[in-house]
């Protein structure tokens, strides 16, 4: 339809709010964008200065000489590989978890009545309201009562599901139609292969969303991490960057080589998911 | 036998069917809900009831007081407004800028994947890194910030000391703004063409389309943004702990923060306890109004 | 609102599977590397060893700016010589607390503690969760020289009800550190007094460079108190910062030295210390108050020539000491072991080769009199200064209120010198808030 072609939208002069707003509109993009990604740039800098350019109080924009070194040093001060091993390992352990079981309390959320749903959705809710250090020592009690500390499943358990995924399916399970529940129910399916079938397919573009926010939170987690661990094997990355700040200063340049080494896992990803984040959001039923 | 083939011609369910319809939710929540019951529900209640008692071991029973003691408390009351002054000021921030840049994004402007991409980049790095690179660029005398200012002749800055809830609203806008645009474009995106098509029949001009198109058709994204935004919000912790460490004085101190200070170094486990149900309260409340408002606007 | 059912390719499908897979994998390995403990005893693998190792494993946490190469070759003389296998964590100040207490809400302590200073250790004594070193003093004490060879202001910050609860292993104060060429173009001796630093200050501040640039960290600012003859805590009148115009006149003298003077520039908050030590890198500040955990960064910064000066005096010529000391937990699974390492981490012998290492000073009075020490100028006048230290908080800690009195204190300085409020109004503020906590 011509009506949906961009090129013919465009040439519409009603569609313009004042000449030269795109270009206005192009300047603020590009002002906003420049905000947000110099800051990191400088981040990149800084792990490529040498000790006498981070201390030395005037600050250097760019280095005198890349040292590249510093990221060797980084993997030779500390086992770094080691904790972007266990890292990976946590943050993908509860991505996978979170795949399955978050579109399961969605779906009956969403698609079935049953008495005290309101009130178990609320109580649900309400876990995001606190935070998670008010829960953090009586699971610790438990895990090493349990023999978990400094263990994966330490490092795992808490985080197998949670509010903010269940919310999430539940606001993109909700909309979609009726119909297809119950023409796989008059085909005489049973509800597992009803939302085996029908409802998971569909919720493809949500899943990849609830992917990338629930791996880059678990990947970026610092204090059930730092709580849980007590040996240097089982360390996660953030808490292994901690390493190189010294009593009373922090070794800028390590830290921020660390830094970007932290950063570029959930890059890939997120360049991995990009194509279904705006249409998984689109049909989130968020509007 | 029969009335399975009625029910297939018919398309009613049977009554086996419908019992394993009700049964269903149950089954599908039985999982999930026996996690949230060991790993939720039981540390939270257990930590509700530590926050009637006192002392480092939370062994002393002490009653409501807890309760009554964070009113009376002027540090918490003080760390209770300024926190509402900061998630105030970051949402109202990260709605509008998200909403402008999600328009300009959706005109189709050229390369508008890429600036996507580039606005999640801070969303996608960790909070303590964002902060200490913040705290690094603002500081006053050592700053990066400052140092270019010098070198263009113009006035430096000292935010960090003279507006230091401000300073942290903008680090908390700048680190979500991606993903609050993100949201309001793929909203958006979802709105279909013939209600502008509508509109311009109508002799809308492209700002009155906005206004009476957009914006009321994006009110569930704008719920779900200021919902969570709300809710984290108030929980925030790692920008005063990483940025000024609750100065200058206790300027930025903000709930979560004292909090954690009452937990980990007054050791008074139970009145943290108490003090986190309390801000709990606060956020069921201002959850169900908001909800409660876009319930209604979704009626019209 | 029409959607495709199947808008996404099976390579969509695919990809997300590959996600899946990976996640599989590290649960296969997770299976493999589960280092297995039990609640009562730290038992868990060490950080050099493989897999099926057997013994012993003795924990400890420490701070990852004093993990220092004599002291990795004594903790290997120790894992030789016991046949145990330490298990070395390190911790920032702040996450070592928070490891701690989860470790005492569930019982699984480690051996042996460093800990920030003394009050924090109180701190954990006034719970019952450290040891009492007592018993092991009376044995080994005479021989190890404590407390005689340790400078007696060390000694009693770790005693609480008569006992020991800690031993000092660092110890450092706050004095005069500064640029001597700057001082020397200046033509100005570095100040001995408050009027000698009014007098060399306006010689010392021109348009982009200070004289003496002041920190945002609240401890920094102890020692003007006690140079005026305040101090924190009194614990017979219960009266804090008392005399209360001798700590006025150090309050205001700060104050005007930031706001009135104008030989500081107001301090920034901020989660560390590096501000003032950054401008002196950097030429801007020809003097600060430090310790010697400047010294290095100040080094690598290269391009001044250090010099050390005495703290100053008004009424008195005083200093906060500081530096970390270790305990030992009440429930920790070795606590011989850990007092053997005690002994052998504070040998003098070590303590010298620390200080070689990294300009670190120490408690010892012996250490302040070797010749390795009397040599090199920078050590030497720290040790020279540290008898002018004491504790700041000794009279305060056994109240256990010194945290939120902490609090307040910090409120009280930061709003002074960052926020330019008036002393006296800050001064009263701190009044109502120190009544709340003391009662």
């Amino acid at each position: 339809m011509a009506n949906d072609n961009p090129a013919v939208r465009l040439r519409r002069g009603s569609d313009r709010l004042f000449p030269g707003d795109r270009a206005i509109a192009y300047v603020a993009v590009v002002l906003v964008c420049a905000v947000t990604v110099l800051p990191l740039l400088y981040m990149i800098s800084l792990s490529l200065q040498s000790n006498a350019e981070i201390f030395a109080g005037n600050p250097v924009l760019w280095p005198a000489q890349l040292q590249f070194a510093n990221y060797a040093s980084l993997f030779e001060r500390a086992p770094v590989a080691r904790f972007l091993l266990n890292s990976f390992i946590m943050a993908s352990l509860i991505t996978l978890s979170h795949l399955i079981f978050d579109p399961l309390a969605g779906y009956a959320f969403a698609k079935f009545e049953f008495r005290f749903k309101r009130t178990l959705f609320i109580i649900v809710l309400a876990t995001l309201m606190v935070p998670f250090f008010v829960r953090m020592i009586p699971i610790y009690v438990m895990f090493s009562q349990l023999g978990w500390t400094d263990s994966y499943q330490g490092l795992v358990v808490p985080f197998l599901s949670d509010a903010f995924g269940i919310f999430l399916m539940r606001q993109f399970i909700e909309p979609l139609p009726n119909t297809l529940i119950d023409a796989g129910r008059v085909d005489g399916a049973s509800e597992w292969r009803i939302y085996r079938s029908i409802i998971l397919p569909q919720t493809r573009a949500a899943l990849a969303v609830l992917a990338l926010f629930t791996f880059v939170f678990q990947w970026n987690n610092f204090l059930w991490p730092l709580v849980i661990t007590s040996s240097t094997k089982m360390r996660t990355m953030p808490i292994g960057l901690t390493l190189f700040n010294q009593e009373y200063f922090t070794q800028w340049n390590l830290t921020a080589a660390g830094s970007v080494v932290l950063f570029v896992p959930t890059a890939l990803l997120f360049f991995f998911t990009q194509r279904y984040l705006v249409r998984g959001i689109a049909l989130t039923g968020l509007k | 036998m029969t009335s399975l083939a009625t029910a297939r011609r018919t398309g009613l369910p049977t009554r086996g069917h419908n019992r394993r319809r009700t049964l269903a939710p149950y089954a599908f929540l039985a999982a999930p809900m026996a996690f949230f019951a060991v790993l939720f529900f039981y540390p939270l209640v257990q930590e509700l009831i530590t926050s009637f008692y006192t002392g480092p071991r939370a062994d002393q029973f002490a009653g409501v007081s807890n309760f009554t003691r964070a009113f009376a408390d002027a540090n918490m009351r003080h760390s209770f407004v300024v926190t509402f002054e900061f998630a105030a000021g970051t949402l109202v921030f990260s709605i509008l800028i998200g909403l402008v840049l999600a328009a300009m994004l959706n005109a189709r402007l050229k390369g508008s994947v890429i600036f996507r991409g580039i606005l999640l980049v801070p969303y996608l790095t960790s909070i303590a890194i964002v902060g200490l690179l913040w705290r690094n660029i603002l500081d006053p005398q050592v700053g990066v910030l400052n140092r270019l200012l010098v070198a263009a002749h113009l006035p430096t800055q000292t935010w960090l000391n003279t507006s230091p809830v401000a300073t942290i609203v903008f680090i908390a806008v700048w680190q979500q703004v991606g993903y609050t645009t993100l949201l309001f474009l793929a909203g958006m995106q979802g709105i279909p063409e013939s209600y502008y098509e509508a509109a311009k029949v109508d002799g809308a001009s492209p700002w009155q389309r906005f206004w009476r198109v957009t914006l009321p058709l994006l009110a569930p994204t704008t719920l779900f943004v200021s919902v969570i935004g709300v809710i984290s919000s108030l929980q925030e912790f790692a920008l005063p702990y990483l940025v000024t460490n609750g100065g200058p004085g206790d300027a930025t101190s903000l709930y979560v923060f004292r909090l954690y200070d009452v937990a980990f170094t007054f050791r008074d486990f139970g009145y943290a306890s108490a003090l986190s149900y309390l801000m709990l309260i606060v956020i069921l409340i201002l959850s169900a109004i908001q909800l409660r408002i876009g319930r209604r606007d979704h009626g019209e | 609102m029409p959607r495709s059912a199947t808008s996404h390719s099976r390579r969509d499908a695919l990809r997300l599977a590959g996600l899946g897979v990976a996640g599989l994998a590290g649960a296969g390995l997770a299976g493999c590397s589960r280092a297995p403990s039990t609640p009562s005893s730290n038992t868990t693998t060490s950080t050099g060893s493989g897999g099926g190792n057997k013994s012993k494993t003795f924990t400890m946490y420490w701070n990852p700016g004093h993990v220092y190469k004599a002291y990795e070759k004594v903790v290997k003389q120790f894992e030789s010589d016991h046949g145990v296998t330490v298990n070395w964590q390190k911790y920032q100040w702040p996450d070592l607390q928070t490891k701690l207490q989860t470790d005492i809400s569930a019982g699984t302590l480690p051996d042996l503690v460093e800990q920030p200073g003394g009050d924090t250790a109180i701190s954990l004594a006034l719970t019952g969760d450290l040891l009492a070193l007592d018993p092991y003093i009376a044995k080994d004490g005479e021989k190890m020289g404590f407390p005689s060879d340790w400078q007696s202001a060390s000694v009693r910050p770790w005693q609480h009800g008569g006992k020991t609860y800690g031993i000092q292993i660092h110890l450092t104060c706050i004095q005069l550190y500064y640029n001597k060429t700057m001082l020397h173009d200046a033509g100005v001796e570095p100040p001995s007094t408050w009027d000698e630093l009014l007098d060399v200050g306006p010689k010392l501040t021109h348009a982009n460079t200070y004289a003496l640039a002041l920190n945002q960290v609240a401890s920094y600012s102890d020692p003007w108190f006690l140079q005026a003859g305040a101090h924190l805590y009194d614990a017979d009148s219960k009266k804090v910062l008392t005399p209360r115009d001798k700590a006025m006149k150090a309050l205001q003298f700060q104050h005007d030295l930031i706001y009135k003077h104008k030989f500081s520039p107001p301090p920034t908050a901020s989660s560390d210390y590096e501000g003032p030590q950054k401008l002196l890198s950097a030429k801007r500040a020809a003097m600060i108050l430090s310790g010697p955990w400047d010294i290095l960064p100040i080094k690598q910064a290269g391009g001044v020539d250090l010099g050390l000066a005495l703290p100053l005096k008004d009424a008195q010529r005083k200093t906060t000491l500081a530096g970390s000391g270790v305990v030992i937990p009440a429930k920790a699974p070795n606590p011989d072991l850990a007092w053997d390492l005690i002994k052998r981490m504070t040998a003098l012998k070590v303590e010298l080769a620390v200080t070689e290492e990294a300009t670190q000073t120490m408690p010892r009075k012996s250490w302040g009199k070797q010749p390795q020490v009397k040599s090199n100028p920078v050590v030497n006048a720290i040790a020279q200064a540290l008898p002018y230290g004491v504790d700041w908080a000794q009279e305060l800690a056994p109240t256990g209120k010194l945290p939120q009195i902490d609090d307040a204190f910090n409120t009280l300085y930061q709003s002074v010198a960052i926020s330019n409020a008036d002393p006296a109004t800050a001064m009263s503020k701190f009044d109502s808030a120190a009544a709340k906590v003391l009662g």
